[in-house]
């Protein structure tokens, strides 16, 4: 579907994209496959608990080869800005994965969200007013609105 | 004479106020997450999931809710597909052909009337569909054993990447992928660990919830951060969409087709509701022939997709509910959720639960009713909601994505998960590796791997029982069907576009 309405001006040539891929999708399919010789019941079954992701393997691997093969087409990579932003946000959030707990939701999304939004492309003024905005309201919604327990601030059991 | 009994059961089920509320609230979050660009059915309903678990809400309330959501979502997109030139999602895309055309001759209103009005004929026909096929296949569903239950499985997995084109190498890629990943965890059958490298955060399996967010919400979120710039947009005039009603009623037998076109389409499994509205608007376009001024702006290029998405939409659910065979990406996390709550549809569902099919049905007919209302005089409240800029509701997004998942079993392995999937569904994105496959992989594998094993065990470790059945040999020639009209499909499609 999406070969048919959409131009191809958004698309590049997968040659490198899909091989490096197809590597790495046959590097899993063969250490699936290595690693389900461990996995050995003590029961009779007529099929043990390896079989099924040998059986999986097997087709995940020759699609690998046909795709090394035969690559397709992939959607424009990014460049390097993009790239950075991206890399940047998913620290934002990987950091605030593991602070929201030990800070508590209000400061740990105060922050998070603030730089989020100056990450989504907002100038610094208008990441401080919304970023205030958008914790409170997500606060008030989860908390009180949805009886959602969020994990409170250290010292401030309310 | 029986589905009125039932249905009148279904309505009891689904006036009970608290139902009542979550469809009315389900169709207002669907219509407008379906209005944002770039988040459709698929991303609305994985957002919604975690949320309605964590609500703690009885299985029949969080279904009504998120096919609510899914039902809402169909209408909204084709907001920013008429307004933006933006679709919401790929079944909005075919809307985007006349109707923008039409809001840059300051019709917009218009379009939305008469996309608004097509949209509630093509969910009524294919709630009515679901009301008198799905029993159907469920008196025909309930001689199936563990052999023909995997030869579905099967089909699924042949019919998801084979119909809706693309590289059918790279879809079954993506659902062998998402078939590993589901036998990550402790086996059921032998209670050996298999692939859990030692965590026991995976003992458990991999949180379909969990990746599901990361595939889909997180994934969209960098793909828009790929270009921020794209802020401003054109405002255009809309007028008033009541006009549009009136020539929707001009456009009926647009609509009529474009409705039975989407509704087949979508019951076939693995079509879903793209190939409806592509279908309905080619096949009318062929129609209606020279009269048409498709492409600049006719009003019946906007009500056939709307048509054909909205049924096919509907449509999806029958496969979905009666044989446990997901239609379409959207069907596939609802399926994902019953299961989750230990409901297996199938046959078996009609029989133990009825209250619940049946008041989704009922749901679905009120929820279509408010849906136009919401859709015809309030539209312009949706439409607004495009002007919010992208560095507000992206943030938005993610932290409604962080919460949900964090709250499932509070721990931040779930959020590492769900930001891995992120990266990993960004990357398939990029590779134009479809994400849809990996989750029914991930969902399905457990089920698929449970009836193999049980056929294996009822014939003693013969492989033969799996063909054994003519029911199962007419599935598997299906699927086989199904996997050759998707190579022709996609072949014709390609020669047109050189």
């Amino acid at each position: 579907m999406s070969d048919a309405s959409q131009d191809n001006a958004g698309r590049v040539p997968g040659v490198i994209g899909d091989r490096i891929a197809g590597a790495l999708l046959l590097a899993l399919a063969v250490g699936a496959w290595w690693l389900s010789h461990d996995l050995e019941s003590g029961f009779m079954q007529p099929i043990g608990p390896g079989e099924y992701p040998r059986l999986i393997s097997l087709p995940l691997a020759a699609l690998s080869l046909l795709l090394i093969l035969k690559p397709g087409f992939n959607q424009r990579w990014p460049g390097r800005a993009a790239l950075v932003r991206q890399a940047q946000t998913l620290l934002v959030l990987a950091c605030y994965a593991g602070l929201v707990k030990p800070l508590g939701f209000l400061p740990a999304s105060l922050a998070a969200v603030i730089l989020l939004i100056r990450l989504f492309g907002a100038a610094w003024k208008s990441a401080l007013i919304s970023g205030v905005v958008l914790t409170l309201a997500l606060y008030v919604l989860f908390e009180f609105v949805l009886g959602m327990p969020l994990p409170n601030i250290p010292g401030l059991d309310w | 004479m029986e589905i009125l009994a039932f249905l009148a059961q279904g309505f009891a089920v689904a006036l009970e106020p608290q139902n009542l509320f979550l469809a009315l609230i389900g169709c207002v979050i669907g219509t407008l997450i379906g209005a944002l660009p770039g988040l459709g059915p698929v991303n609305g309903v994985a957002l919604m999931i975690p949320l309605s678990f964590n609500f703690g809400l009885p299985a029949t309330g969080a279904l009504i809710l998120l096919v609510s959501v899914y039902y809402g979502c169909m209408y909204g997109g084709r907001i920013s597909s008429i307004v933006l030139n933006i679709p919401g999602d790929e079944p909005a895309m075919m809307t985007t052909l006349d109707g923008y055309p039409m809001a840059l001759q300051g019709r917009g209103g218009e379009a939305l009337g008469v996309s608004a009005v097509a949209s509630f004929v093509g969910a009524g026909v294919a709630t009515l569909g679901l009301a008198l096929f799905a029993p159907l296949l469920v008196q025909f569903a309930i001689r199936f054993g563990p052999a023909e239950y995997f030869a579905l499985f099967v089909l699924a997995f042949a019919t998801i990447g084979g119909v809706t084109g693309g590289s059918l190498i790279k879809s079954f890629l993506a659902a062998f992928l998402g078939l590993l990943l589901g036998s990550v965890g402790i086996d059921a059958v032998s209670g050996v660990p298999r692939y859990t490298f030692g965590l026991y955060e995976l003992y458990d399996g991999i949180d379909f919830i969990v990746a599901l967010v990361g595939l889909f919400a997180i994934s969209e979120c960098l793909i828009y951060l790929e270009d921020i710039r794209g802020t401003s947009r054109p405002t255009l005039k809309l007028g008033s969409a009541i006009p549009g009603v009136r020539s929707a009623g001009r456009c009926a037998p647009t609509i009529a087709r474009g409705s039975l076109i989407g509704f087949v389409a979508g019951v076939l499994p693995g079509a879903g509701a793209a190939l409806g509205s592509f279908l309905a608007y080619m096949l009318e376009k062929r129609w209606v022939g020279r009269d048409g001024r498709f492409g600049q702006g006719d009003p019946r290029g906007v009500a056939a997709p709307e048509a054909g998405n909205n049924a096919a939409a509907g449509g999806a659910l029958i496969p979905m509910l009666s044989l446990g065979i997901p239609g379409s990406g959207t069907t596939a996390i609802l399926l994902a959720l019953l299961l989750s709550m230990n409901i297996t549809p199938g046959p078996l569902l009609f029989e133990q639960q009825p209250e619940m099919v049946w008041g989704l049905v009922a749901a679905l007919v009120i929820g279509n009713f408010v849906l136009l209302v919401l859709n015809v005089p309030l539209v312009s409240l949706f439409a607004k909601v495009l002007q919010a800029p992208g560095w507000f509701l992206m943030p938005m997004v993610v932290m409604v994505a962080f919460v949900g998942v964090y709250s499932l079993n509070n721990s931040a392995f779930d959020l590492y998960m769900m930001l891995g999937f992120g990266v990993l569904g960004y990357v398939l994105r990029k590779l134009e590796i479809p994400t849809v496959p990996v989750v029914l992989g991930l969902l399905l594998g457990g089920q698929m791997e449970f009836n193999l094993r049980r056929a294996m065990s009822i014939s003693g470790g013969e492989w033969s029982i799996l063909w054994s059945s003519g029911i199962s040999v007419g599935i598997y020639l299906f699927a086989v069907t199904l996997i050759v009209a998707g190579l022709v499909y996609s072949w014709v499609v390609r020669g047109r576009l050189r």
